[in-house]
C-alpha cells in the first residue's frame, strides 16, 4: 500500500525524488546532531506540488516532515518514524515587495538573509535576526517564532507575519491574514501557526511586514563587577523608557573564555554588556548619552562607545565568538535558551552558578539581557561518562530554577524532540490536551510532523 | 599516526556552511556542503552506507577543497581531510579515472614531466591552438578527447622551462639568502612570473638558491586522494629542502606552498605512520609565499613607494583560496601594490571567494566550475578594473577563461608580476 504511495510521489517529482540511502541520511538531521533518515525526500516548487504530495502522504497515512536549511535546535526537522521530508528549500524566491504597504510576499524556502540583502536597495529591513540568519529559512523561522538580538526592540517572528498561505494534511490550500493592518476576520490562524514548529500546516508563502532602516546607530560596550548590578542596570535602562535595539550579556566565565582565546583586551569582569541603540541622530545621540549616565549610576566601571561600524564590530567580537571558543573548556555542551522575566536575570545567574558548582560542571551564560533570554552552556567531557550523566541533570535543575523564577524553558529553539519531557511542566497537562485537540483539527491522522511537542 | 575522524568530527551540524560553500549555491543540495560530506564519511565509516554506489564518487569528487566552510566553521571541523581521505576510499572502490593515472603518474618524475612538455612543445602546432586575444594568452586543444574541451582555455607551454633557464645559485649582495621551489605552473606555463620573481629577488641584491632535484609537490595528487603517490614526492622533496640552508623558501605558487606548508604534515600525521612527521613540520615553517615575504622580511614596501607605473592603471585583487586560507597571505598582496604610483587600487565584491578551478575540479565538473567562475568574472568587471591580480596559476587561468567567456578586456596578472613591472617603472 504504502509502495503505492512513494511510487505516486516519485512520477510527480521525477529528479526531486530521492529514496537513496546515500541521499536520505543527507536530511536525516539538524543542529541537534541526532539522524533520523526518512524513507524518501522530495523537493516542492509550488504551493500546488506540496498540495500534491499531501494527498497523496494524507490517503496512505504517511508522516511528512516539512524541512528548511537543517539549522534547527531542537529537532523540528527530523523524521522521527521515517516518511517523507519535504524539503521546501527550492521555493525560494522573493514574489513581491510593496513598498506602498511595506510588506514583501516571499516563498517560505528563503533564506532570512537573503531577503535582507533583497531590501536594503529599498532602504527597508525585516527585524527579526536569528544568529543563523544566513542559513535558516523564513519558513523556519515561523515554525520556530525566531528571534534575534534586536527583539528588545523589533519584538520577534509572530510581530512580523502578517498571513500566510498553508497547505493542509488533506492538501487543500488555504490563506490566512492578509496586507490590512486592521483585519479581525475570524480565528487568527496566521498567528497559531506562527511558533507551531510545523506540526500543523505546510506553510508555503508568507506575507511580511517589513520596516525602514534606521539612519543612525550607535554600539556601546559597559563592564560591570557584579553581574547583578548589570542585570539591574538593564531593567533601569527599560524602566527610563529607552528601548535599546539590543542589549547582549556576557557572563564571567563567557568573558574569561572569550579572552583566552583571542587576547582581544577583555577586562577581568563579572559582567559586560553590549548595548545598541537605532533611530534618527538626535534620539541615538540622546539615548547614548542616558544610557551612559543610568550605568555609571548602576555602578558601570567602564563605558566605551564605538565612534564608526569597524569599532562596533570590534564590540561584537566578544559576543559572537563565545560559541566557537566553548571548546577550550570542554569538548561536549548542553545548550539551552531560557528565558526569564527581565528583572529575574541576575538572580537565575545566580542559580545558575550555585547549578555549576552542586554538579562541579562549568556552566558559561550569555544572551540577551534586554529580553531575559539566557543561553545556558553547561560544559562537559564527551568521553567521561558520568559528567555526560551529571551535565543531564544539571540542565534538569536549570529548568526548575527557570520555571521557579516564571521563566519559560525556551526563548527561540523550540521544543521539538529536545524539551517535550519539560513542556508540561511548565503549561500543566490541561494546556497539553488543549494542544492535542488543535492538532487533531488540523491534521486528524496526526501526519504532520509527528512526535514533536509529543505530538 | 592519528586518527583522522578527530580533524571532522567537532562537526555540530549547524549548517552554517551552507551559507558560504561556493559549490552549494549552484548545487543546492545537501550532499555538496561540507555538513553533507562530513555526514557521508562518517556513515561510510560505521558501516551505514554503500561507497560502490556511483552517487558517492560524486557527491565526493565535486567539491572545490576551497576550505571556505573551515574558515567559517565554528568548530573548526576540517571538511577538506574528510573529502581527501573519503576520495582515497573511492578510488580503491571505484579506480581512478586514466587520466588522473597518467597526471600522476607524469607529476611523479621530472623527467616525464620535462618531456611530455617537450612533447607539446614540438607537436604544439598539431595538438594546440594558441589564444591571443583574450585577457590572458593561453592555448585550446585542437583534437577532440574525452577529458579537455576543445574551446577550454588551458596553460600556454613556455620553450624553456624555469629551471632550465636559471643557475643553481644566482648571489646576491646583501646577506640575505631564499630558496625557491617554483611549482610546475610557473615551470612550464607562466615562467614570466618566475622571471619577475628571479628579478625582484636581483634588485634587493638577495641571493637565490633553485634546486634542480626539486620534484612536483603532489598537490593535485594528494586533492584527488592519491595519498600514496603524494607521500612519495613529499619524502623527496623534505629530504632536498632539509639539506638546503636559507632564510625562507619562497614558493610563488600557493597550491604547491599549500600542499608543502599544510599537507605534508597531514600526510605523516593522519595517513602515514612515519618518522617524517617532524621533518615535514619543520619544512613547513619555512614555506613563504612571496608577497608575504616582500611584505614582513624585506624594505620591498619602502622601495615600492618611490615608484611608478608608465600609466595609470585601476587594479582589483582576487585572493586565491590557498594562499588566503591556507597560508594566511591577504593583507600583504594588497599593501604591496597600495604602495605603487599611479596604480589605484579597488576592491571587488566578494574577493576571497573561490573563482571555482579547484585544478582537477575544472576537468571533472566544468560547468558548476564555470558557473561559479562567472560570478567571479561578475565581480571583477563591476569593480571597474582594467587589471585583476591574484597570486595563483590556477586562478589566472580560470579567471582568464570567465572573463573571455564574458567578452570581458580586464586583463589576469601575478602579483609578483605587478611589483616587477612597477620597479622598472613599465607598463602593465
Amino acid at each position: 500500500m504504502r509502495k503505492k504511495a512513494y511510487k505516486k510521489l516519485k512520477s510527480i517529482f521525477k529528479d526531486r525524488y530521492l529514496d537513496e540511502k546515500i541521499d536520505t541520511i543527507q536530511y536525516a538531521y539538524d543542529a541537534t546532531q541526532r539522524m533520523y533518515p526518512p524513507d524518501a525526500v522530495i523537493f516542492p516548487k509550488t504551493a500546488q506540488e506540496v498540495s500534491e504530495a499531501m494527498k497523496i502522504v494524507h490517503k496512505y497515512s504517511i508522516s511528512v516532515v516539512p524541512r528548511g536549511w537543517g539549522s534547527g535546535f531542537s529537532g523540528g526537522a527530523l523524521n522521527i518514524d521515517g516518511g517523507i521530508c519535504m524539503s521546501l528549500e527550492l521555493m525560494n524566491k522573493v514574489i513581491e515587495i510593496d513598498e506602498d504597504n511595506l510588506i514583501a510576499t516571499v516563498e517560505a524556502g528563503l533564506v532570512n538573509y537573503e531577503l535582507q540583502e533583497i531590501l536594503k536597495p529599498y532602504g527597508l529591513f525585516f527585524p527579526p535576526d536569528p544568529s543563523s540568519w544566513k542559513f535558516s529559512t523564513i519558513g523556519g523561522n515561523i515554525a520556530e517564532n525566531a528571534g534575534g538580538p534586536r527583539a528588545v526592540k523589533y519584538g520577534v517572528m509572530k510581530d512580523w507575519v502578517m498571513g500566510l498561505e498553508l497547505v493542509l494534511a488533506d492538501g487543500s490550500i488555504i490563506h490566512s491574514g492578509s496586507k490590512n493592518v486592521k483585519d479581525v476576520a475570524g480565528y487568527d490562524i496566521t498567528h497559531l501557526i506562527v511558533g507551531s514548529e510545523g506540526t500543523l500546516a505546510i506553510v508555503t508563502k508568507a506575507l511580511l511586514k517589513l520596516y525602514p532602516i534606521p539612519e543612525h546607530k550607535k554600539t556601546m560596550q559597559v563592564v560591570f563587577n557584579d553581574m547583578s548590578r548589570a542585570a539591574q542596570t538593564v531593567s533601569s535602562i527599560i524602566k527610563n523608557k529607552i528601548i535599546p535595539t539590543s542589549i547582549e550579556f556576557i557572563d564571567r566565565d563567557a568573558i574569561k573564555t572569550v579572552e583566552d582565546a583571542l587576547h582581544i583586551g577583555l577586562p577581568k569582569a563579572d559582567a559586560i554588556l553590549i548595548v545598541e541603540v537605532d533611530g534618527d541622530l538626535c534620539s541615538v545621540d540622546e539615548s547614548v548619552s542616558k544610557i551612559e549616565i543610568l550605568c555609571r549610576q548602576g555602578g558601570a566601571v567602564d563605558f566605551k562607545v564605538a565612534q564608526d561600524d569597524k569599532e562596533a564590530d570590534e564590540l561584537w567580537i566578544a559576543r559572537r565568538s563565545i560559541s566557537p571558543t566553548l571548546k577550550r573548556i570542554a569538548d561536549g555542551k548542553l545548550n539551552e535558551d531560557i528565558v526569564v522575566p527581565r528583572s529575574k536575570l541576575a538572580e537565575m545567574i545566580k542559580l545558575a552558578q550555585n547549578i555549576s558548582k552542586k554538579y562541579d560542571l562549568p556552566i558559561v551564560n550569555f544572551g540577551h539581557a534586554g529580553d531575559g533570554n539566557i543561553h545556558v552552556n553547561i560544559m562537559y567531557h564527551t568521553d567521561k561518562e558520568d559528567e555526560a550523566k551529571k551535565a543531564e541533570k544539571a540542565m534538569n535543575a536549570i529548568f526548575d530554577a527557570c520555571l521557579s523564577l516564571s521563566g519559560t524553558i525556551s526563548g527561540e529553539h523550540g521544543i521539538g524532540i529536545t524539551k517535550d519531557a519539560f513542556l508540561e511542566k511548565q503549561l500543566g497537562s490541561r494546556s497539553i490536551e488543549l494542544f492535542k485537540d488543535v492538532k487533531r483539527a488540523f491534521d486528524p491522522k496526526n501526519i504532520i510532523n509527528p512526535h514533536k511537542m509529543k505530538l | 599516526m592519528k586518527p583522522i575522524e578527530e580533524s571532522w568530527d567537532s562537526c555540530v551540524k549547524c549548517g552554517i556552511c551552507r551559507s558560504v560553500c561556493p559549490v552549494f549555491k549552484e548545487k543546492k543540495e545537501e550532499p555538496f556542503v561540507a555538513r553533507g560530506h562530513i555526514t557521508l564519511i562518517q556513515e561510510l565509516i560505521k558501516g551505514n552506507v554503500d561507497f560502490s554506489s556511483k552517487k558517492a564518487k560524486k557527491y565526493l569528487g565535486e567539491c572545490l577543497l576551497c576550505t571556505t566552510c573551515v574558515e567559517s566553521c565554528p568548530n573548526n571541523a576540517h571538511t577538506d581531510l574528510a573529502v581527501v581521505a573519503a576520495r582515497t576510499t573511492v578510488n580503491k572502490i571505484h579506480g581512478i579515472p586514466l587520466y588522473k593515472r597518467v597526471m600522476a603518474k607524469t607529476m611523479s618524475s621530472r623527467k616525464l614531466l620535462d618531456l611530455s612538455v617537450r612533447l607539446g612543445n614540438i607537436f604544439s602546432s598539431v595538438i594546440f591552438k594558441t589564444v591571443q586575444d583574450v585577457p590572458r594568452q593561453g592555448i585550446n586543444v585542437k583534437i577532440k578527447n574525452p577529458v579537455v574541451e576543445k574551446d577550454r582555455l588551458l596553460l600556454p607551454i613556455s620553450k624553456k622551462t624555469f629551471l632550465n633557464t636559471y643557475p643553481d645559485i644566482i648571489k646576491g649582495s646583501s646577506s640575505k639568502k631564499v630558496a625557491v621551489f617554483i611549482g610546475c605552473a610557473v615551470n612550464y606555463a607562466y615562467t614570466e612570473v618566475g622571471d619577475a620573481l628571479v628579478d625582484i629577488l636581483e634588485r634587493l641584491g638577495i641571493e637565490i638558491v633553485i634546486p634542480k632535484a626539486q620534484a612536483c609537490c603532489g598537490g593535485p595528487i594528494y586533492y584527488s586522494g592519491m595519498v600514496d603517490t603524494a607521500e612519495k614526492l613529499a619524502k623527496k622533496n623534505i629530504k632536498l629542502f632539509e639539506k638546503i640552508e636559507a632564510d625562507a623558501i619562497l614558493i610563488p605558487e600557493p597550491t604547491c606552498a599549500a600542499a608543502i606548508k599544510v599537507e605534508y604534515p597531514r600526510i605523516f600525521k593522519y595517513f602515514s605512520n612515519d618518522e617524517y612527521l617532524e621533518r615535514a613540520q619543520k619544512l613547513s615553517e619555512r614555506i613563504r609565499d612571496p608577497a608575504d615575504y616582500f611584505y614582513n622580511d624585506t624594505n620591498l614596501i619602502d622601495i615600492l613607494k618611490n615608484t611608478r607605473l608608465n600609466r595609470e592603471y585601476t587594479v582589483t585583487y582576487h585572493d586565491s583560496c590557498h594562499l588566503n586560507r591556507s597560508l594566511g597571505v591577504k593583507t600583504e598582496p594588497r599593501e604591496l601594490m597600495k604602495a605603487i604610483g599611479n596604480l589605484e587600487f579597488v576592491e571587488m565584491k566578494d574577493a576571497d571567494r573561490c573563482c571555482g578551478n579547484g585544478g582537477t575540479f575544472s576537468v571533472d565538473f566544468r560547468e558548476t566550475s564555470l558557473k561559479i567562475g562567472r560570478r567571479k568574472a561578475q565581480n571583477i568587471i563591476n569593480s571597474g578594473a582594467d587589471i585583476v591580480v591574484t597570486g595563483c596559476s590556477g586562478c589566472m587561468m580560470q579567471i582568464a577563461e570567465v572573463l573571455n567567456i564574458e567578452h570581458s578586456k580586464v586583463s589576469v596578472k601575478h602579483t609578483i608580476e605587478i611589483i616587477d613591472k612597477a620597479l622598472k617603472g613599465s607598463d602593465l
